[in-house]
């Protein structure tokens, strides 16, 4: 058995791994969440639960996953950048509904970090952290940067913007029936400022303008949390 | 061939929004910079959207498989939370309520006022 370990070990160092593994999980997520039917069950979601739950039952170093994971990471760059195809294509929604857009984009990143300061100093919160989580709606390399000129912690400012994306990505269907949300518009603007790239992969599913408003609103809504960042 | 090329030229352009970005004095990632040429391309007829048509539809329709790696890291911050963990999830969850439901009710209200005012304005 440590035999077999050790084998284990040496062949997960290779990047191959943690790519096949991500791709291998994310099939069966989006295989289940079919089957599901219910938006809770995020294909996402399932994926991080089975590739967490399979390093840690056969003890393999999230390093060794890394190898692979940092070459799937890579492509966040370009994923980004292709998003403008999305709101080239949805141009005339653009011209329509700009000031809708900024005016939504500003309000949410100013409730945002409003929302974080509140909670921080109902929980007690030491300033550091407090600092760490103030830009945690925007894309983490926006976030990131801001954290650091304020004296947070980088890496809890690095897991607050991926949950709060998660949050965006699985619950974002859900917000929109409960707060009766039907057009585009409105919830595309909700989905990009509150939970920037990672609820707009959720966006691009539910629609063509959902996809491009929400892509718009992750640079509108990164560039007003820097402005609002600075002012305070 | 297709396919390659497309990926080149993309990552080529990601290349040129990293060097931006770091030249730039405020952080602005590379990413959204190249968001922004790659539109301004798109909108001066520049770059045709069937030049990268392929991998950005593979990109795209598979966009949430590309957040795994970053997302399983989570797990791995745990020693770092241990003692704020439940503080800081719920602060992180309900934020995000806030801001999505701030955030569509302001674009309802001001899409609102622009229709009342445009029709107020054609009355006259």
């Amino acid at each position: 058995m440590s035999d077999f370990l050790s084998i284990l070990s040496d062949i997960t160092t290779s990047p191959m791994f943690g790519i096949t593994i991500s791709i291998l999980a994310y099939t069966l997520g989006v295989w289940l969440a079919k089957k599901a039917k219910s938006p809770l069950v995020n294909p996402l979601l399932i994926a991080i639960i089975l590739i967490s739950a399979f390093l840690a039952v056969f003890k393999i170093p999230y390093a060794n996953y890394c190898s692979g994971g940092k070459m799937i990471e890579l492509f966040l760059t370009p994923l980004t950048a292709i998003l403008a195809i999305k709101v080239y294509e949805q141009i005339h929604l653009l011209k329509q509904n700009w000031l809708p857009l900024l005016i939504g984009s500003l309000v949410g990143s100013a409730v945002s970090i409003g929302c974080v300061l509140l909670l921080s100093r109902l929980f007690f919160l030491e300033n550091s952290l407090m600092v760490s989580l103030l830009p945690k709606s925007v894309t983490a390399a926006i976030a990131i940067p801001l954290s650091m000129q304020g004296g947070g912690v980088v890496s809890v400012t690095a897991l607050a913007v991926m949950i709060t994306g998660l949050t965006g990505a699985v619950f974002s269907p859900m917000m929109l029936r409960l707060l009766r949300i039907q057009n585009p518009i409105e919830a595309g603007v909700a989905i990009g400022t509150s939970s920037h790239a990672l609820g707009t992969s959720k966006a691009i599913e539910l629609g063509d303008a959902e996809g491009a408003m929400s892509s718009c609103a992750i640079a509108i809504a990164g560039l007003c949390t820097v402005i609002l960042l600075m002012i305070f | 061939m297709k396919i390659l090329k497309q990926l080149g030229g993309l990552f080529l352009l990601c290349i040129i929004g990293e060097i931006l970005s770091a030249l730039l004095p405020f952080p602005l990632p590379a990413g959204v910079l190249c968001m922004v040429l790659l539109f301004l391309g798109l909108s001066c007829h520049i770059i045709q959207i069937d030049v990268l048509r392929e991998s950005a539809d593979f990109m795209l329709k598979n966009m949430a498989f590309f957040f795994i790696p970053a997302s399983v890291g989570i797990v791995e911050y745990y020693p770092l939370i241990k003692h704020t963990w439940l503080p800081l999830l719920i602060i992180c969850i309900l934020a995000t309520f806030a801001t999505f439901a701030a955030t569509a009710y302001t674009v309802r209200l001001v899409i609102f006022l622009q229709t009342k005012f445009r029709n107020g304005g054609a009355k006259k």
